[in-house]
């Protein structure tokens, strides 16, 4: 047997069989070489409660060639582009080794979620966001979880049990911010996009005068 | 060059280049001088009796000369610190080739160094420590090393590499798998394979895994520090392992080694290869090492394949072949303006006036000659350049040439464009000389039909008609110099030199033009020996203009003579 195949049904198997780690690993299509894993939100973080799924495909010269790997479920952090879920981890990259597997992998991810490195980020914006002001950008990361990953909140500990999508929220900001310019006139998509670009939280709401936000309105 | 006329070097010459190259190497190994025996005897550059200011000392080495030049580095090290050849190549290769800082790091914390080169593992306990001490127990050399591919010494030297452990240690043979239940490898999880390899950090894996391993790393991504598949563990696999793995797999083996070549040349600022497609040789020229030795001296070197043209490289700069006389950061700066420029500077000529007041460059779009300038609101004639106040009435046909207002307006107007003139000159004539060279490919063709009608229409025969393709391949070589001379006088400060410079510049292209306007014409059967007489001078000429002009402007690099009217990389 194709000892790439071998390797990947045993890998499989083997998260299959250990029920301790709570990841999980299943198959989308009739390939073996393109899985779904899964696993929850770590403890004490914006995280918690999340369910997070990655996409994986399995190049042909696994396991001496890292394996592709991307969130499927939008995450809120420093190193996953909030777009794409394109990850940015060394184990990814040049520091993988073949003895990794895909569960090894998936725990890596995990803890990458505990640890964010915003000073080699994947998605610059939130990683400014993270640096300004770290409470502000938890408790959007908590409501991305809450909304895209299926965290706390969306069983009833916030208000609704369906929540709308507050696009405000999502994009970190304050909604009073956004109100101010908003009547102005300008279109509220607008301004979310415009603050969200200038990293308009915490102290930065004092550095940035209103005129700079104005023109970029503008623009 | 010239080298074409001096081929004819007789043998001591020969061996005098031979000592040079042992000088410059330390002199360290004996084996040297075989080594560079060997590279010249396949193919050897002629060496010049002379050598001319403008021309650099350089040597071309075969694949099998730089090879050789590894290894004696690769045995040097291994001599002063008294580790086998597999140990002493990791170790040169982590730092880079660079024998004198590695000799230093080496005295100064040998274990230390030996674990960053991935050739031992970290101390953790000290008994283990010191396990970098190279000279080991001899206890492993029971492999079958076959030493094939010539490297008999690095394949034998690996064996002693490793802390007591040997470097390889083949599953059967050792007692590290468990004996119980049959060992499996943790990448393949394959419990049928037989044959497990690790290094001295104990991590095992099975052959087949290994193998696959080494051809992704070799093959895919280039790799010639192969580190062990464990995670985080830093030993690089050493060559005769490497080779061992691999097996049959001749030509990843080929690759492998070829890496290692690629790795030594680029790390030696002595070293390039020759950049002509599929060229195997390589060029070592030491004079040229440095960037600082750029500002004195224009490398123009070429590899010693034997074709015609032969492969001619600068060795500081990949712009262009040959750029003599010219240095190659002037002959950068001149080839990045002319890329952003010269379309530019053209349209801008042909299409825009600039404001008479604040010297904005404007472009009349439409409309009527009444100007009012964007960005000072300057209000003039697009005519005759004066201020429009004083057009009167007459707004739209213009007959105020002669005004005061207007000869000063075009005055300001035109020295504004000095510069843009200034440099077109100097690219235009640069243009054309680079023209010129590229259709002396074609005026080779045409004289080749000319040299053909010669020996049927005259007594002359074919050897003595070469004289018309001596004519041609000068035409060609002056020309190259002249283009370049136009980047260089761009650049250069006004002054006595400049106009020394320039007088040189005149009296070669004078003569090339000559010589050019010779060849084209047309060939009278009773008038071919005054021809040939006429063109056989001219060449002469010409040819020596040239030398003139080299040497002259080398010199002057050397004398530091060359002063600049802006700066210049390398220069103060």
């Amino acid at each position: 047997m194709d000892a790439r195949l071998r390797r990947v049904n045993k890998e499989i198997t083997d998260c299959k069989n250990d029920k301790s780690s709570n990841i999980r690993i299943d198959l989308i299509d009739s390939s073996p070489f393109h899985l779904k894993g899964s696993f929850p939100g770590p403890q004490d973080t914006p995280y918690e409660g999340g369910h997070f799924e990655v996409d994986i495909v399995i190049p042909d010269s696994y396991p001496f060639q890292p394996v592709k790997m991307k969130f499927i479920t939008k995450v809120y952090h420093p190193n996953v582009s909030s777009a794409s879920g394109a990850i940015c981890l060394d184990i990814l990259k040049d520091a993988w080794s073949p003895v990794l597997t895909l569960k090894s992998t998936l725990i890596s991810l995990q803890s990458l979620l505990c640890s964010p490195e915003p000073n080699d980020p994947q998605d610059a914006e939130v990683a400014k966001h993270y640096t300004t002001s770290k409470r502000s950008f938890d408790e959007t990361a908590r409501y991305w979880t809450q909304i895209y990953a299926g965290g706390p909140g969306s069983r009833g500990k916030v208000e609704s049990k369906e929540p709308a999508r507050d696009e405000i929220a999502i994009a970190g900001l304050e909604k009073a911010h956004v109100d101010q310019f908003e009547a102005l006139g300008f279109e509220r998509s607008k301004v979310i996009d415009v603050l969200r670009r200038l990293n308009y939280r915490g102290a930065n709401v004092a550095k940035i005068a209103e005129d700079k936000i104005v023109e970029e309105l503008l623009k | 060059m010239s080298s074409d006329y001096d081929y004819s070097d007789d043998d001591g010459d020969y061996y005098d280049e031979d000592d040079m190259m042992s000088t410059q190497d330390d002199g360290s190994a004996p084996s040297d001088e075989e080594m560079d025996m060997d590279a010249f005897n396949d193919d050897f550059v002629p060496a010049r009796n002379v050598r001319k200011v403008y021309e650099v000392e350089h040597e071309s080495l075969s694949q099998g000369a730089i090879e050789k030049l590894m290894l004696a580095d690769i045995e040097h090290i291994s001599g002063i610190f008294g580790v086998d050849v597999g140990t002493a190549s990791l170790l040169l290769r982590h730092m880079n080739w660079n024998k004198e800082r590695l000799i230093e790091k080496y005295m100064d914390n040998a274990s230390a160094v030996s674990v960053a080169a991935g050739i031992s593992l970290p101390s953790r306990s000290p008994s283990s420590s010191s396990a970098a001490a190279p000279i080991r127990s001899q206890s492993s050399s029971t492999r079958s090393g076959a030493a094939p591919l010539g490297r008999p010494s690095r394949q034998r030297g690996k064996q002693n590499s490793r802390s007591p452990t040997p470097a390889l240690t083949h599953g059967g043979g050792r007692s590290q798998p468990p004996k119980a239940e049959p060992f499996v490898c943790p990448i393949c999880f394959d419990d049928s394979q037989t044959s497990f390899l690790g290094l001295s950090c104990d991590h095992l894996f099975c052959s087949g895994c290994w193998n696959a391993y080494a051809t992704t790393k070799i093959r895919e991504e280039g790799e010639h520090m192969i580190r062990c598949m464990a995670e985080d563990c830093s030993l690089v696999v050493p060559d005769a392992t490497v080779q061992n793995i691999l097996g049959d797999d001749t030509a990843t083996w080929e690759r492998f080694q070829e890496l290692l070549v690629r790795h030594f040349v680029g790390s030696n600022p002595n070293l390039k290869y020759c950049p002509y497609p599929s060229c195997t040789y390589t060029v070592s020229c030491s004079a040229a090492a440095h960037k600082s030795a750029l500002t004195t001296m224009v490398p123009t070197v070429r590899c010693g394949a034997a074709v015609t043209p032969p492969h001619k490289f600068c060795f500081g700069c990949p712009i262009e072949a040959d750029h003599r006389p010219v240095i190659c950061g002037v002959a950068k700066m001149w080839l990045k303006k002319c890329r952003d420029d010269s379309e530019t500077a053209n349209w801008i000529k042909s299409n825009t006036k600039e404001c008479s007041k604040c010297q904005s460059t404007i472009e009349k779009n439409g409309g009527c000659n009444h100007m009012t300038c964007k960005k000072c609101k300057h209000e003039f004639c697009w005519v005759c350049m004066g201020p429009w106040s004083e057009h009167g009435t007459a707004w739209y046909s213009c007959n105020r040439f002669d005004e005061k207002e207007g000869v000063d307006a075009r005055d300001a107007q035109s020295k504004s464009r000095a510069s843009l003139e200034r440099y077109l000159h100097y690219y235009n004539r640069w243009a054309n000389h680079e023209q010129s060279a590229k259709l002396s490919i074609e005026l080779y063709s045409k004289t080749e039909k000319k040299m053909e009608e010669m020996q049927i229409t005259s007594e002359l025969t074919w050897i003595e008609v070469q004289f018309m393709k001596k004519a041609v391949d000068e035409v060609e070589k002056c020309r190259t110099t002249l283009k370049w001379t136009y980047a260089m006088a761009y650049y250069m400060d006004k002054g006595n030199e400049k106009e020394l410079f320039e007088d040189n510049q005149r009296d070669l292209e004078q003569a090339v033009e000559d010589l050019s306007e010779l060849l084209e014409s047309q060939i009278d059967a009773e008038a071919i020996p005054a021809l040939r007489q006429k063109v056989t001078d001219k060449t002469v000429y010409v040819s020596k203009r040239n030398e003139i002009m080299l040497e002259d402007t080398a010199k002057g690099f050397l004398d530091g003579r060359w002063g600049w009217n802006v700066t210049v990389d390398g220069f103060e």
